[in-house]
This record gives C-alpha cells, sequence and structure tokens, in this order.
C-alpha cells in the first residue's frame, strides 16, 4: 500500500488564515529579542577579546612596606626593601603575573621647571625630586622618546597624569608667574637637573609622557643606572647608628662616612648596629670590613590577573604590607561590559520568553481554528505526526524567517558598532563568531521545541 | 470478526434497547460478511457505526474485534485500525470544501491497490466532469460519490457505510452499489451499511433491525 496524498494537498486543506495579528507581534517580538540576544553574545565576546589582545583583564599594583611612626622614628630609615626571597614568594602567589622592581635614584636632585618654555625667561618652579625607574613592559605605554644614551642631550621624564591636573587646577591659579599648560605645553617645558648636594652636575631634561598607571616620577632605566654609577653615593642604602661611650651619638651614619672616621681618636672602641635593630651591636672596624648591604627596591609593581586573589590580600595583611591599586581600567570595563552584556541580554531574553508564548498561544489559536479540519483528517487515518508536520512546517517556515532576520540585523548593527568603534581606535572583529552561532541554533532549538509541543498537544485532543 | 456482547450506548432511552437487534444482545457478524442495519431516525444506527470506529467509548457491555475488546485500544491503535483496516463513510461526508474533487479523493493516508483508479470509479458512477471542480459547487448527490469514492480508496478489511445513498437516485444508488460490491469483494472485506428502511440492490447476507 502506497501514500496517496501529496503534502500540497495536505497542507491545503488545513490552511486557514489563523491569528495573524498576533503572529505578527510574536514574529517582531522574536525578531528583536533574538537581535538582541545575538549581540549581546556576541558583543560580549568581542570586548573580551579587545580586553585581552589590547591590554587584558588585567590590573597593576605596586606594593610597599607600611612606613609607620613619626620622623624622628624614620629618619633612622629603617630597611623598606624587598629581598629576593621575598619578591620569590609574591612572584608564587596565585594570579600574580610578573612583579618588577622600582629602581631609585641615590644621589640629591634638583629640578627647575621653566613653564615659559626657554630656561631664563620667567619664573622657574624649583623642587627637589627623585627619580624612579621600571622595566619598560610595565608602562602603561612606552613613548617614542622614552631612550636614553650617554650621548643624549635631554632626560626623557614620565611623570603621572594627576601631576599636571594638580599644577593646573592647584599651582597654576594661586601664583600668577605659573600658566595653566595643556599637555602640549607641558612636555614642551625646558627642565634642569641638578644633581649633587651643591648641584654641581647639570643635565636638560623633557617631560615625554603623562602616565595614567605608575604613581611616581620615572625616568628610563638607562638612565638611571648610568646615572646612579656616576653620581651616587655608593652606601645610600647603608645607614648605622653609631654607638660611642655605650649611647647612641646622633642621627644614622653611612658606611661612607663611618669609613671617614676610621682614623679618629678612641675608632676601636666604636660601635655600630643596624638600624632595624638598634641592640645589635658590633665594633665599627669589624663592620667596616664587611660586606655593604645590596641594593633592593623598596616598592614592586605586579601585573596580576583580574582582581587580586585571596592568598594575595592574605600576605599583604600578614606581612603589612601596603598595596597601591592604581587605576583599575580594566576592571571597570569588564563591569561595564558586563552590565552592559545582561542589560541587552536580559531584555533580550525576556523579549524572547514573551515571543516563544505568543507564538505558541498564536500556534495552539491555528490548530483550532483549523480543529474541523485537523479532526477530518485524523479520522481518515492520518497520524497525529503527520497532522502535526504542517502546522509545525508552517511555524518553522516563518521562524526561519524572523531568525535569519535577526541575524541579519545582529549583523547590521555589529557593523555599525565596529564602525563607530574605529573611530575610539577599538579595532572589533565584524564577524559573527561561531560560538554566537552555536548559541543562536540552541536558542532556536529551544523554540522549536516548545513550539513543536505545543502543537503536538493541541492536535493531540482532537480525536479519541 | 465483530462480536457485540450485550452493548448498550448511553443516550439510547430504555424502550429503544427491548426491541433492537444489536442493543443488549448476544451478536456475530462475521468477517466478509455484508451486513444491512436499517432503522428509523434517532435509532442509533451512526452511534453504531462510531461506536466501531472508536469515535465513542459511551457504551455498556463489550465490543470485541477478532476477539479483543475494542474499548481498550490506545490512540496509536485506532490510528493504525481506521488507517488500514477499516474505513466508514460518515452521514455528513466530511469532505474538505476547500479542494477540488480529485484533490478529496487523493488526500488519503494509504491507498487502497485493490481499488480501481479515481477515474474509473468517477467513469462509472458519472462524476468524470466534475474532477476537477472545488467541493463546494458541487451538489450534495454529487458530493455522496465523491465521498464513496474516497472511501473505497482506502484499505479496509471492514467498510462501514451511514446512510451512504440518501441523496442518490434509484440508478446512480445501482451503480455505486455496484462498485462498493465489487471493490468489498476484491478486499474479502465486511460490509456494515444503516438505512432509513430501503434495501440498497447488494447481497446482503444479513439484515438487522436495531
Amino acid at each position: 500500500m502506497s501514500q496517496s496524498f501529496s503534502s500540497h494537498t495536505l497542507r491545503s486543506s488545513l490552511r486557514v488564515a489563523g491569528p495573524r495579528k498576533e503572529i505578527w507581534i510574536a514574529s517582531l517580538g522574536c525578531l528583536l529579542g533574538s537581535t538582541l540576544l545575538l549581540l549581546a553574545v556576541q558583543l560580549y565576546q568581542d570586548g573580551n577579546a579587545f580586553l585581552k589582545e589590547s591590554e587584558g583583564p588585567r590590573n597593576y599594583f605596586t606594593l610597599n612596606k607600611k612606613i609607620e611612626g613619626g620622623a624622628i622614628v624614620n629618619l633612622g630609615k629603617s630597611d623598606q626593601s624587598f629581598d629576593p626571597a621575598e619578591i620569590d614568594r609574591i612572584k608564587k602567589l596565585e594570579g600574580v603575573r610578573r612583579v618588577g622592581g622600582f629602581t631609585r635614584n641615590r644621589f640629591p636632585l634638583t629640578l627647575y621647571i621653566w613653564p615659559s618654555g626657554k630656561v631664563g625667561l620667567g619664573a622657574a618652579a624649583k623642587t627637589d625630586l627623585f627619580f624612579e625607574s621600571i622595566p619598560d613592559e610595565f608602562l602603561d605605554f612606552v613613548p617614542e622618546e622614552w631612550q636614553w644614551d650617554d650621548n643624549s642631550s635631554t632626560v626623557p621624564i614620565m611623570v603621572p597624569k594627576f601631576y599636571l591636573d594638580l599644577w593646573n587646577f592647584g599651582l597654576a591659579p594661586s601664583r600668577v608667574e605659573y600658566p595653566a599648560l595643556s599637555t602640549e605645553a607641558a612636555t614642551g617645558m625646558p627642565i634642569e637637573l641638578y644633581i649633587g648636594k651643591t648641584g654641581e652636575v647639570r643635565l636638560m631634561g623633557r617631560f615625554v609622557a603623562f602616565s595614567k598607571r605608575i604613581n611616581s616620577v620615572l625616568v628610563p632605566e638607562s638612565f638611571l643606572k648610568s646615572a646612579n654609577e656616576k653620581y651616587g653615593q655608593a652606601d645610600a642604602n647603608d645607614f648605622f647608628f653609631l654607638w660611642k661611650n655605650g649611647a647612641i651619638e646622633g642621627p644614622p651614619i653611612s658606611r661612607s662616612s663611618l669609613a671617614s672616621m676610621e682614623g679618629e681618636e678612641g675608632f676601636d672602641d666604636w660601635e655600630v648596629s643596624p638600624l632595624e635593630n638598634p641592640a645589635e651591636r658590633a665594633p665599627a672596624s669589624e663592620t667596616l670590613q664587611g660586606e655593604a648591604k645590596p641594593e633592593e627596591p623598596s616598592r614592586i609593581i605586579l601585573e596580576v590577573a583580574d582582581n587580586p586573589s585571596d592568598s594575595f590580600l592574605a600576605l599583604v595583611r600578614e606581612r603589612g604590607y601596603e598595596i597601591n591599586r592604581e587605576f583599575p581600567e580594566q576592571d571597570l570595563i569588564k563591569k561595564a561590559m558586563l552590565a552592559l552584556f545582561l542589560g541587552i541580554g536580559g531584555i533580550g531574553a525576556l523579549l524572547s520568553l514573551l515571543s516563544i508564548a505568543t507564538f505558541a498561544t498564536s500556534f495552539r489559536l491555528v490548530v483550532t481554528q483549523a480543529s474541523e479540519q485537523t479532526g477530518n483528517l485524523l479520522l481518515l487515518g492520518f497520524s497525529r505526526e503527520e497532522v502535526g508536520q504542517v502546522f509545525l512546517t508552517r511555524f518553522l517556515r516563518l521562524f526561519l524567517w524572523v531568525l535569519g532576520g535577526a541575524i541579519l540585523a545582529g549583523y547590521a548593527c555589529k557593523w555599525i558598532l565596529v564602525e563607530q568603534a574605529l573611530r575610539f581606535g577599538v579595532d572589533l572583529n565584524p564577524g559573527v563568531s561561531l560560538a554566537t552561532l552555536t548559541f543562536v541554533s540552541a536558542y532556536a532549538l529551544l523554540f522549536l521545541f516548545v513550539n513543536k509541543r505545543v502543537i503536538k498537544n493541541s492536535v493531540e485532543d482532537l480525536v479519541p | 470478526m465483530i462480536e457485540f456482547k450485550k452493548v448498550i450506548p448511553a443516550p439510547i432511552p430504555e424502550e429503544m434497547i427491548e426491541p433492537s437487534e444489536i442493543w443488549n444482545s448476544e451478536l456475530r457478524l462475521e468477517t466478509g460478511s455484508l451486513v444491512l442495519v436499517s432503522a428509523h431516525s434517532g435509532k442509533g444506527k451512526s452511534t453504531l457505526l462510531h461506536l466501531l470506529y472508536g469515535l465513542r467509548n459511551d457504551y455498556e457491555g463489550e465490543a470485541l474485534a477478532d476477539g479483543e475488546s475494542i474499548r481498550g485500544k490506545s490512540r496509536r491503535d485506532w490510528e493504525t485500525w481506521r488507517r488500514r483496516r477499516v474505513a466508514l463513510l460518515f452521514q455528513d461526508l466530511r469532505l474538505f470544501p476547500a479542494l477540488s474533487a480529485r484533490e478529496n479523493l487523493e488526500l488519503i493516508p494509504v491507498a487502497n491497490p485493490r481499488a480501481p483508479s479515481h477515474e474509473e470509479m468517477a467513469d462509472r458512477l458519472g462524476m468524470t466532469s466534475f474532477l476537477e471542480r472545488p467541493l463546494a459547487s458541487l451538489s450534495q448527490g454529487q458530493r455522496q460519490r465523491i465521498a464513496l469514492m474516497r472511501v473505497l480508496g482506502k484499505p479496509f478489511e471492514l467498510l462501514l457505510l451511514d446512510e451512504p445513498f440518501s441523496h442518490l437516485d434509484e440508478e446512480n444508488t445501482r451503480l455505486a452499489c455496484a462498485l462498493v460490491e465489487e471493490v468489498t469483494r476484491a478486499n474479502k472485506a465486511g460490509l456494515i451499511l444503516t438505512s432509513l428502511g430501503e434495501t440498497p440492490p447488494l447481497p446482503f447476507e444479513r439484515s438487522l433491525v436495531l
């Protein structure tokens, strides 16, 4: 026995107008909801990929040991540096990607900044200052001028962006001789650097960039290394308490100062003790014969994945470190992106759910309106699957159009967003990813499953 | 083989049950037999056929097909029953007015290989020129012949015809009966035909009064 009917005739027998208005509303809701869902999923991926490619979801922190007590206590210059074992321990903590030490200058430094743009013209801002350097990979960007060698005539300097803000909105308005400065004007200012206690060495410098990440006055590592070698006090980090006749004599003195006293009367009876443990006295002559304390960073910069891990924070608490979380832009962007994703995705999901419900109701109505014809077909011996398939095909045809429209609309919106993002220097992939298409397929299957079930149940009950 | 054991349909009044040869009695209808069931309106002719077609379950007693109670059939069983074993011509025909006569004939799930072609049946019943016409444009008699052709075009072991010639004249009834007998015999099938009292020209083996 062979199949007699044609699918066309079967479809024709069940052709009813259906609730057109409801189906239109459901289609429109489905189109909007699907487009928003698709966009939310795609933009979330794009945002993550962009952050990973450019800066990545990383955060930077500087870490130092806490300075406690007043000026008198700290005149002793107790040791605040990180030894290699401490740095190694920090490197191994969960989430820590890289660790870099700050190198500081070991010589007195005075700056004369000429806001007029010319040395000797107008008033100069004079300040005693310090320099630090960090490995270039920790900078938020490396300016072209960020190079120095012995033949360079100018020392490039990078200061925090908010220093310029402090100048413009704090210092300049309070002093008639200091003008407000744009970034361009600030980078054009000549800066005289006087090195040494009496300013015996004079170099020229210039601000080349303003960092949003590093809260310090930075110069290239090559310059600081060379300057420390040439002008630095070798023992700038190596101080002692000097003991004479069982009592501390004056403020702490450096190893070189101690060496210069070696010939003085009674030197052999003098004692010295380390700043961190004044009770641990030793003869001054023995200490001079020992090795000088190696140079170690007192501040370190860390790159961590996302937010600091619990183990990292536990160590900070345990050791009494101070954490200086600088400009967590990535974190903010990530949160904003998540909020955007949840917002768009939430509205899209709500619209989609409503459209699923409207579609289901509409197709239940379609089956009801064709109930007489459907019942007659079942009485002729057609199976419920054969009859249900007619309604399902009708639904599928409409749904695929809507879904195709949503993919096109999503693609078009993405294209427009990509064009807009390019204006802000953000380069996004214009396409729709495989993951998004997989999500859309899963979503389509859910939509299909719900409506197939509704149609099946509606057909089921028409004939015993 | 169909058996009725004290079957009493729910809506039948008490006074109609007593004189009936079918209700509340023991009855066996052999496979391949041609049976005429006649009664006045409202006596339960359609009820009898609908009961055998699985459309009603509101009866007392037991109806059996091939020794098994039809009350226990599942939806899937009834689907197969209607698709391959039993064909019913409804009194109200249940055609599709939006389709043409030919499309109505074609709209059956499975074709009966022992039935003549649509063209031949249409020719024998004088319906050839109406095949391509929309059903809505046909008269009631013409529709009745289309419905008869459709039911014969389905495979069946038992053919149920509910007042099938009510809108046909004598000549057309004769032609239709000849076709019914031929196809029923070809299928080695049984027939239960209901009428209001008249006896169509068919070699019935049994005649029952409801």
